[in-house]
């Protein structure tokens, strides 16, 4: 008796925490009645980098298409973090409809997931791939396809890697941009800049990929892969790290993290940046010195050649009716005036023919000149180097290696022991 | 001279105010910049010309209420479970003799020292087959208790003499009214102290809702931030700083209300 | 009635206890029955390959090097986080007169913030070359370090992120503590001219050690919890893991390159270092068999 009222105390307790638990089940949970067809996107890209224009271009979808509904799902840390989500979203069932995947993870994607190929999904719901081949060159398509040369997914966003430069820095301690065409033109006014200053003359972009390393081992003549095996522990991927890790060491060149080194830049405390196109804008935005941007440099005889940046969509829907509705989405995604908008939006080239010849699209580069390079530099893109199996591990020990011989390790051996490792897990 | 010796110890203290409250003034102020003047004037704690884009531009971009909602909703998910097992559990232990007492109280103690990342793999697993991926509901269930909780409330009981409790007991009093007339109003500083950590701490969660919230629409306020500090298309540092000062609105507020309780009696009613 | 007074313990118990098992003991046992497998996280099937996951953590070189980042956390998490709010509550509980109520809530501010909110601030504060710090250091004729290229230093600054949340934390269970002593035994010194160093040396610190032990050993298990934020915003365990600890170096194998199984061995490491804090626990703070 004497503890009957303490119990029901107890069991009101409980309840209130049940009906606040339940409660905010109902409020998550979606109900899929109707003739809806709900599918959800997944993408990379934050608020600061086109986040929002995703958002507005799905409304759109989402108001003219009635009987599809797209929900866009955020991945932190880029494609990566994206991978990583995907990878952990299959441990639980759950997996996107269209997902944006970058090209690093090209192969990786194709051999570890699910998916419906774009030339399965033309020719299943158009009948055809006319759509495919109106849109896209021939060289663009390359770069979407898996080692087995099928069409992974859809090119969506293109970048290169570009130099953007501090005109006024270059003015004010003489430096020719002409001789900015070379590595070694650009380590020789990094150095003037040093002497004359005390300011770093150059900063290349660090983050969790090995993007703008592998540019310039490729600008010196060097393979990443041959046959599906790494293969940049060379004479000439050698020679461009040296120069690298020679700048770093006699401080004419910045080594910090991503973030750092670009508000570095930003800031004018470093008078060159070597980074992806996609910063143009922030660039603009915050800095108070006259900024350009040129082509990315390439060493002495050799040409310039930057793997590809950016992503395509890919169609990891299971059933016909949800890969229906993905395909219908792509194709929206791919309207002149949507690859316009998101190329505005975030910074990226964009990937189809028509829109980058569209009005609109040359109108916005000759708003914004530091483009120019970028779109130039397309033709001298090549795939982005991917490894079928443990892509993860693959780029993980890439980045190993790079940041190994940043803080001093012998060139030559920390190459060749990444490579291997790379190797054997293929 | 006295005096002086006396302003000497004041010296290192005020020095550690500073370092506590300049980030704050720091953030708050870069709140107010345009992203142009955050990069050029690095050292003025007052801006040139104070801005409230920041603050515009997030409410446009970011469904805020939403996001404040999220937060709120868990951090009182898990205040609430871990105040209500807490002091379950702290009874229990205070006015009952039971088998291996002892061990058991000791075993929910030794969960203080299970570091985060043993549970973290199978939590997700768990997670994910109830279906909770992308629910702030998933972030609280493994959340609902902690031990620092009942060993808070177990110290403070113990100020209760016991012989109070057994007399208590022999005259039949009901376990209700002991609980509620006794008991709780000793407890309540405590409650409200160990309340208020629960909840700020819950608030500023970071770790484990990355592994669980993929969805904007899920978000809290800390996953929020992590839209601007993407390196690829560049930090806006003001913006995140914008966003940050909104977060901190409700902490503070717990923090002015229940200052007294939260300074006096954290370890007070704990630890002798 | 008296069935009711055996059963009652246990029903209150049970909220805590179901809990604690799903959550807490399972998740253990399995996270011990994965570190004996090779698994990425989806693949249908594990495979076993015995003790070679805990050989891994103990020879292979990113691990050692882990380990031993781990152990420099430690340290200085120990002093920045425990030595210093200590002194500084000896201070204001004993050397100083006035102002002790601003201090407290002064100090106290830092820890309502988020970690993510912290590790940006001083992120931006602290960047080596164009930060507001590295600014002064310049005007003043120093040079900042770049604190980002070495691990050691990425360590010490990544502590002094933590150090400004939670010092403020720390000092007021501290200076509680010590507000627990007996006026009398301060006042009784006072009269008899015994220095005040003395006196603390002598009483106050053996006094308040139960409760400074409870802190110190919170401060290496959840410091280096917390230090997990800022690696993951500032560093991401860089350069070359040189600033990665064993918890965040767990987070990376299990969540980022998917080894399941070395994050198991490594997590199951990092708890029994933890059990010897716990012994250490139960021995000074929770006091010799309560209940017997």
């Amino acid at each position: 008796m004497k503890t009957k009222y303490f119990k029901q105390f107890l069991a009101l307790v409980g309840l209130a925490l049940m009906a606040v638990i339940f409660a905010g089940c109902s409020s998550t949970s979606k109900t899929s009645a109707n003739a809806v067809t709900h599918i959800t996107y997944w993408h990379v890209n934050a608020q600061t980098q086109g986040g929002a224009t995703v958002d507005e271009l799905v409304k759109e979808f989402n108001k003219t298409h009635k009987n599809i509904k797209v929900t866009a799902k955020y991945n932190p840390n880029m494609y990566k973090g994206l991978m990583q989500n995907l990878q952990s979203a299959q441990a639980s069932g759950k997996v996107p409809d269209v997902t944006q995947v970058g090209w690093a993870y090209d192969n990786y994607f194709s051999s570890n997931f699910k998916y419906m190929t774009s030339t399965d999904a033309a020719k299943k719901f158009d009948g055809n791939d006319k759509f495919i081949t109106d849109h896209f060159t021939t060289k663009t398509l390359s770069f979407a396809k898996d080692a087995n040369k099928k069409l992974v997914g859809l090119p969506y966003s293109l970048s290169t890697p570009v130099l953007f430069v501090n005109k006024d820095l270059l003015k004010q301690y003489n430096i020719d941009v002409k001789s900015l065409d070379t590595w070694e033109g650009v380590q020789k006014a990094a150095k003037s800049i040093n002497e004359q200053s005390g300011k770093y003359g150059l900063y290349i972009q660090e983050p969790g990929d090995t993007w703008a390393q592998q540019a310039i081992m490729l600008s010196n003549g060097a393979d990443i892969q041959k046959n599906g095996k790494a293969a940049f522990a060379s004479e000439n991927g050698e020679g461009a790290y040296k120069l690298y890790q020679e700048m770093v060491t006699d401080k004419t060149a910045l080594h910090t993290p991503w973030a750092q080194g670009m508000d570095s830049f930003v800031k004018g405390d470093v008078a060159m940046a070597f980074t992806t196109i996609a910063q143009a804008s922030h660039i603009k935005k915050g800095a108070s010195f006259n900024a350009s941007a040129i082509i990315a440099p390439h060493f002495e005889g050799h040409k310039t050649t930057v793997p590809v940046g950016g992503s395509m969509l890919a169609i990891t829907a299971q059933d016909a009716t949800q890969q229906k509705a993905a395909w219908e989405f792509e194709k929206f995604m791919f309207k002149t005036s949507s690859s316009v908008t998101w190329s505005k939006g975030t910074g990226y080239l964009p990937p189809t023919k028509d829109a980058l010849e569209s009005k609109e699209f040359k109108d916005h580069v000759s708003e914004n000149p530091m483009l120019v390079p970028a779109v130039n530099t397309l033709d001298k893109a090549i795939p982005w180097t991917s490894f079928p199996k443990n892509g993860l591990q693959a780029e993980q020990a890439m980045i190993d290696a790079r940041d190994k011989i940043l803080s001093g390790s012998d060139i030559s051996s920390t190459l060749k022991s990444a490579q291997e490792k790379i190797n054997a897990q293929q | 001279m006295n005096r002086k010796k006396n302003a000497l110890w004041h010296l290192p203290l005020m020095i550690i105010g500073i370092i506590a409250l300049l980030p704050v003034v720091f953030m708050i102020s870069n709140s107010f910049k345009t992203l142009q003047e955050s990069y050029q004037s690095i050292l003025s704690l007052i801006p040139n010309k104070p801005t409230t884009i920041n603050y515009t531009t997030l409410n446009h971009q970011v469904n805020l209420a939403r996001l404040a909602w999220n937060t709120f909703f868990m951090a009182t998910l898990v205040t609430l479970g871990k105040l209500f097992t807490g002091l379950l559990a702290a009874y229990a232990f205070r006015y009952y003799q039971f088998k291996h007492k002892n061990l058991i109280y000791l075993l929910f103690v030794a969960t203080i020292f299970v570091p985060f990342t043993i549970v973290m793999i199978p939590n997700y697993l768990v997670i994910a087959k109830l279906n909770l991926l992308n629910s702030v509901i998933g972030v609280a269930l493994p959340q609902l208790c902690d031990a620092t909780g009942i060993m808070i409330f177990l110290k403070t009981m113990e100020k209760i003499p016991g012989s109070l409790f057994d007399s208590l007991k022999i005259d039949d009093i009901p376990n209700r009214r002991i609980f509620f007339n006794i008991v709780l109003p000793i407890l309540k500083p405590s409650i409200i102290s160990v309340g208020a950590m629960f909840f700020i701490n819950s608030w500023n969660e970071y770790v484990w809702p990355t592994l669980i919230l993929k969805d904007k629409s899920s978000f809290t306020l800390p996953l929020a931030l992590q839209n601007y500090i993407s390196s690829e298309g560049g930090t806006n540092f003001p913006l995140a700083m914008a966003l940050s000062s909104i977060m901190i609105v409700v902490p503070l507020i717990i923090y002015l209300i229940f200052q007294r309780y939260i300074l006096n009696s954290i370890s007070n009613s704990g630890l002798k | 009635m008296h069935n009711n007074k055996k059963i009652l313990p246990f029903i209150y118990l049970l909220p805590t206890g179901i809990l604690l098992t799903i959550f807490m003991v399972i998740p253990i046992i399995y996270t011990f029955y994965l570190s004996f497998f090779d698994w990425n996280l989806i693949a249908p099937t594990k495979d076993f390959v015995g003790m070679r996951n805990y050989i891994e953590v103990f020879t292979d070189p990113v691990n050692q090097k882990v380990l031993m980042n781990t152990f420099f956390y430690i340290i200085l998490l120990l002093v920045l986080n425990f030595i210093v709010p200590y002194v500084i509550s000896l201070i204001v509980k004993f050397f100083i007169k006035r102002m002790q109520g601003a201090y407290k809530i002064i100090f106290f501010i830092p820890s309502l913030f988020s970690l993510v909110v912290g590790a940006m601030i001083f992120s931006w504060l602290l960047n080596p070359v164009s930060g507001p710090v590295a600014f002064l250091f310049r005007e003043s004729g120093f040079v900042l370090p770049n604190w980002t290229n070495s691990g050691g230093l990425a360590i010490v600054v990544i502590c002094l992120i933590t150090n400004w949340k939670v010092f403020g934390y720390n000092f007021i269970l501290l200076l509680t503590g010590l507000g627990s002593i007996p006026k009398n035994i301060v006042d009784a010194t006072t009269i008899d001219r015994i220095p005040k160093w003395r006196m603390i040396w002598n009483i106050v610190l053996p006094m308040n050690k139960s409760i400074a032990i409870y802190v110190l050993i919170l401060t290496i298990v959840q410091g280096l919890q917390y230090v997990f934020t800022p690696i993951n915003v500032i560093t991401t365990g860089g350069p070359y893991y040189g600033s990665s600890n064993v918890l965040y170096h767990t987070y990376l194998n299990a969540f980022v390159l998917y080894k399941t199984g070395n994050a198991s061995a490594l997590a199951i490491t990092t708890f029994l270092i933890f059990l010897v804090l716990l012994y250490l626990e139960i021995r000074f703070v929770e006091g010799r068999s309560r209940y017997e």
